[in-house]
Order: structure tokens, then sequence, then C-alpha cells
């Protein structure tokens, strides 16, 4: 097995996953910002200003806590969170944000564009462009703007502009259809932040690097609280980014277990879900090669999941080249399995997860049984449930008005 | 990848001979379904089109404006497949042997059906266009050999000196060039740095260039075809079949191409 912490290629292949399939309009674009970002991220002062951010402007380090009620209620391993809920903006999403808006700044950009599915990237775009000042763009699916309307307003009253995007399934992944055609039409002064590790080579590749700071924490904080490192970390997968961050730094440690969670929608056998690593076929959407669900003439599919942020057909490369190597595990919970683990969470630990993060915690009804109490798992929570309140209570049946 | 000539190769030349530019014209296969694409494609030829260019449907085309993403989605509700193309080409082939097609599309689809198209000229289909495959990628990278398909690579304005000699050292048929940063029909035609740009191409290359995206009217591919070697038109020739679809009078669209072929060998 090659060196899975040296990826990607130099022309951003994880194994067989990855590449740059894009009009070629946008084809100089990303060997710029590929070059810029080899160029800076070993720079000392870069290195030195994202680092104040991460403490100034997102108040890192985010806690490693100790779930006890959680742990009791499953008599299996010690469970721990890892609180990216308790972030500036309220999710994992901002780790990347900060670190890829020091990038467009480094090359001039004016302008920034962004793809959201649960609106958590979108805000976390909005935020450090508001900071720096310069013009926002949010593409969103019409469906997202519904049914994530609180974020929505939160991304107006930081001064971004939101576009809501009719075509198609009008969710995430037509939202990154139209975020790509912005860029090709103002590739001059225009920097596009993708929200996930998903996208051509070399945004897989820099997403994770940003996110890759909740790993580093875990090896530190891990030491400290228990002495050694987890048996097992637990983290959803939507493109892939919260799941890549705290994977990341733990590939070589082979006595890590690494399990993606993925959305099984209304259930795995009902086809309607967005599990590509557990139901699709390799393919090539948005740049990249990866697993995709798609039907036999190579159409992506709709997918369904009750949480916006999952509710994309495709993954990011790097977890398909996991998958194929056996590195990680990846399995998927259903809407219904989510809600109640929503429920759940909420009561015994105070802590009210995003339906996104409640998928990782659902996973907990299938695999706690297999650890035992001296074992430690952790579960990375990628971002608070505010925003789906309102999902929450009509999926409950409850009227908020 | 070594490749063999096809009709693609027969036109340019026939073309040459009598200092004739090209006229390519674009369809969304299926839209409005794929009787009409194939009563479009003969109508097409006899208004003086040149080159067919036949959009494979696709659910994410990423490099397309409103106009042909549309029509790719009702191509998608009539089921259009790569498979129903192959045999619309191959019934295109019984009244007409000579006009070269190319099949223009994403790569998942091509991805999705490579064994078909490992013998997709038996279809009479002479070249793809894959929007994102980069131009220095074979297709036979990708698990796609066959070498009497010609592969068609882009160029943008955007494409570095670089990248431009080495996409001309791998293709065959004709080179692409993209006259605007945008998608299919916007209107940024910028034709001054159009010609500057086909200059430098032709400078590393002997294969024709031709220039695509955001030509509307008659006046856009007189300009252009001064400083090129054939012209593509799409965006505007699917929105008439559009407006056409339940009536079905082509006639319209072949006056415009008439119009056009005119204009572009004035
Ligand atoms: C809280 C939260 N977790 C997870 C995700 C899924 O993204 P990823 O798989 O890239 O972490 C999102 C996306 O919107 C999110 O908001």
């Amino acid at each position: 097995m090659d060196n899975l912490t040296d990826l990607p290629n130099s022309d951003g292949f994880f194994g067989d996953y990855g590449g740059k399939f894009v009009p070629e309009t946008l084809m100089h674009a990303l060997k710029e910002l590929d070059e810029t970002y080899a160029k800076l991220k070993n720079n000392p002062k870069f290195i030195e200003e994202i680092d104040q951010d991460l403490v100034q402007f997102v108040g890192r380090p985010s806690p490693l806590y100790f779930a006890k009620r959680l742990t009791d209620h499953y008599s299996g391993p010690q469970i721990w969170l890892k609180r990216e809920d308790l972030n500036h903006t309220g999710a994992h999403k901002i780790n990347n944000t900060v670190g890829q808006i020091l990038l467009a700044k480094a090359m001039g950009k004016k302008r920034i564009i962004a793809e959201t599915g649960a609106g958590q990237h979108g805000v976390a775009t909005a935020t450090v462009a508001a900071r720096l000042g310069l013009e926002c763009h949010i593409y969103m699916g019409a469906a997202d703007v519904k049914r994530q309307s609180l974020n929505v307003y939160r991304i107006k009253l930081l001064g971004a502009q939101v576009h809501a995007v009719d075509s198609g399934t009008a969710t995430l992944k037509d939202a990154l259809n139209e975020a790509m055609r912005d860029w090709v039409t103002n590739i001059e002064d225009t920097y596009y932040i993708i929200g996930s590790v998903t996208g051509p080579h070399p945004y897989p590749m820099i997403v994770r690097d940003f996110n890759a700071i909740v790993g580093r924490e875990l090896r530190k904080q891990s030491k400290e609280q228990f002495k050694q490192y987890p048996h097992a970390i637990v983290a959803c997968v939507g493109g892939g980014s919260n799941a890549m961050g705290i994977f990341y730094p733990f590939l070589e440690e082979s006595n890590v277990a690494l399990i993606g969670v993925e959305a099984a929608g209304s259930g795995l056998m009902s086809g309607k879900h967005a599990a590509p690593l557990n139901d699709g076929e390799p393919g090539i959407l948005h740049g990249a090669k990866s697993y995709l669900m798609q039907d036999k003439n190579g159409q992506v599919v709709d997918t369904h999941s009750i949480s916006a942020g999952l509710d994309y057909p495709g993954v990011g490369p790097e977890h398909s080249n996991l998958k194929d190597s056996g590195r990680a595990k990846y399995i998927a919970v259903d809407d219904e399995e989510v809600l109640s683990s929503f429920h759940l969470v909420t009561k015994l630990e105070g802590i009210m997860p995003a339906l996104e993060t409640a998928h990782a915690f659902a996973a907990l009804e299938h695999i706690a049984k297999n650890y035992k109490s001296n074992q430690h798992l952790v579960i990375n929570v990628s971002g608070r449930g505010d925003k789906d309140i309102n999902t929450v209570a009509t999926m409950d049946g409850i009227s908020l008005d | 990848m070594e490749y063999l000539l096809t009709r693609l190769d027969d036109r340019i030349l026939s073309l040459n001979k009598v200092k004739k530019k090209a006229l390519v014209a674009y369809l969304v296969a299926g839209d409005p379904s794929l009787d009409s694409t194939l009563e479009l494609m003969h109508g097409f030829v006899n208004a003086g089109v040149d080159i067919l260019e036949v959009g494979v449907p696709f659910t994410d085309p990423i490099a397309e404006g409103p106009i042909i993403q549309a029509a790719h989605d009702r191509a998608l509700k009539n089921n259009t497949s790569l498979s129903d193309i192959f045999k619309l080409v191959e019934k295109f082939r019984e009244k007409d042997t000579k006009t070269p097609i190319i099949l223009m599309g994403y790569m998942n689809t091509f991805l999705a059906n490579s064994q078909a198209l490992q013998k997709a000229h038996t279809s009479g289909t002479d070249a793809v266009l894959i929007v994102d495959l980069p131009g220095e990628i074979d297709l036979e990278e990708l698990g796609i050999k066959n070498k009497n398909l010609a592969s068609i690579s882009l160029i943008a304005p955007t494409t570095s000196e670089e990248r431009i000699s080495q996409i001309c050292n791998k293709s065959s048929g004709f080179i692409y060039y993209v006259t605007l940063r945008g998608v299919t029909g916007s209107s940024h035609l910028d034709i001054s740095e159009a010609e500057e740009n086909i200059n430098y191409i032709k400078l590393q290359t002997l294969l024709p260039v031709f220039a695509g995206f955001g030509i509307k009217t008659p006046d856009d591919a007189f300009n252009l075809s001064k400083i090129s070697d054939g012209i593509v038109i799409g965006s505007s020739l699917v929105e008439m079949i559009h407006q056409q679809s339940s009536k079905k009078e082509f006639k319209k669209i072949y006056n415009y191409l008439h119009e056009i072929s005119e204009a572009i060998n004035r």
C-alpha cells in the first residue's frame, strides 16, 4: 500500500480517484491555485496567520469532551466528543474558509463564490468574506434555501448574496454546478471556496489540510486525556471534509479504526438515499473521479437525505481510495435512526447536534457493542443543530408558528 | 493515441481544397425527440452545415448555459441514452455517409458506456468532444481505446502557452477554440483576443482551428470566420429548435443556417 499520507500525487490522484476533470477554461486557475498553495503552505508567516485566526477568531482548540451519560447508555466504549460545534459559526466548515480566504487574498482575488447545502459552508464563507470586505456570492439549491432558511438569513446578514438554484434537483449538487459556471465566467477576479473535500485537484487536498487541525488536536488531546490514541473515530460523510479532517492525522495509525457514516435516507434498499460509498459506482462528477450515485447510463441520480449537508450524490475522492484500500469503513444510517439519535443526544448530553452530525451519533446503535468499556471512541461533532430546529419540528409533527 | 483518418479528416481536407470555412452545428440528441433530431441533422446538412456536433445529454452539464442545460433536461426526460444516440447515428448514415459526426458530452456518460465507445465508429460516429476531459489526457488512459475515433480538444482564452503546445501535440481532427470566458450561450465575445490566440495556436499546429461559444448572429459568424478556419454554432440553434418543438416547422432554422453559411464564406 502507498503511504496514504503522501497522497494525492502531483496529478491530484488518490489511487484511482481524484484528478482534474473540468472544462479547459478552469485548468489554468487550478494550476495557479496549486502553485500558490504549494508556495504558502510551508511559509512560516502564512502558518502563523492561520494559526492566529484559528485561535482568536474561530476559538480553537475545540474541546475533547467525555460523554458520560451516552457512554452509560450504550455500555460499550467510552464515548468522547470532539466539539467542532463550538467553533465560531457553529461547525467545522470555518476551519476551511479561514484558510482558503487567505489563499484568495494572496492571489489578489476580489470576488468570492461558494456553494452550500446545509448553509453552514455558506455562513462560514460569508463570515470570512465580511471580515476581509470582499464581495461574496453563495449558491444554494432552492430546496435547501427552504429547509435551511435560518442560515440563508444569516448569510444575507453577513452581506453576501444568496442565489437560489432551481435547476436539476435544486440541492447541493446543482449549487455546485452553478458555482462552477460562475467561476468559468468570472475566472479572472473570482476565487471559488469549495466547501468540502470534493471538486478538482487541488481542492480535495487543500480542504483536507485546513480541516486536519481537528485530527491534530485530537492526537494531542487523546494522549493527554486518556493516555492513548482512540480505538475508533466516527464522523459523518457528505462530501467528507469533517471526516477527512479528523481521519487524516491518523491514517498511519493502523490501530485506530476510522468509520465514516453516510446518509441512508429512506433506507439503502429504497434507493432514496445519499450513500455513494455504500451503494454507488466510480464515476466523474464536479471535476473528480470518485464513488457516485448514478444509473447504468452514467446519469447522476436523485438523492435523498433529511440532512441538506449530506444530500449529495458524490463524495471526496480520498474517501473512495480509503474505502478501496480498506483503511476506513463506511456505513450508512437512515433518516429515522438519525432523528431518534438527535433526540437522544440532546436529552442525555445537553448537546444538540446538526442533523449531519446526528448520523455519526446514530452509528453508535450499530457499532457501540463492538467495543469494550476500556476502549475509547471519538465522535466528530461536526456542527450544532440550531439550523435544523424547523426540520426536526416538522418531522415530529410540531408547528412552530 | 494512434488514430486512423476518418470522415472528419476527409471533410476538412475537401473544405481546405476549395478554401471554404467550416460550419459546425450543435444540437442536443433527443430534444424534442430522437425523430426530430434525425430530421434536423439532415436539414442542417442541406442548409450548408459541414460538420454535425451532437450533444449527449447529461444531468450535470457544468459548461453549459441555461439554454443548453434546459435542452439536456428535456432530452433526459425522454430517456435519451448514449446507445440511443449510436442508433440515431446509424439511421443518419443510411442517407448520409459523408457528413462527419462528433458526439459532444461529459466524461461520466462516456465512461459508463466505455464498451460501446470502443466500437462507436461502426455506428458512423467520427469523433468525441468531452468537455470535462483535459486535453492532455488520452481516452486510452481511461480504458477507452478506439483508433477510429478522434478526440477533439478545447483551448480556452485562459490556456497557457505550455498547455497549448501539449494539447496541439495530442489532438486530431481540429482544435476547438473557446472564444470566451463563460458557459455556452454567453455574450462576452472578444474578437481581438480571439484573433491573437488563434494566431498563436496556428503557429503550434497544422490542424485547423474552429471557434465557438457565443456566436449568435451572421455578423458574429462573419467576424470570427475571418480569423479562424470555421465556426461552431450551438445555443442559438438549440433555442430555435425549442421554440419550434410543438409546430416542428424547422424552415426558419434552416434559413438561419443558410445565412450563417453564406456569411462565413463571404
Ligand atoms: C455540521 C455539518 N456536518 C457535516 C457536513 C457535511 O459535510 P462534510 O462531509 O464535508 O463534512 C455539513 C455540511 O453542510 C455540516 O454542515
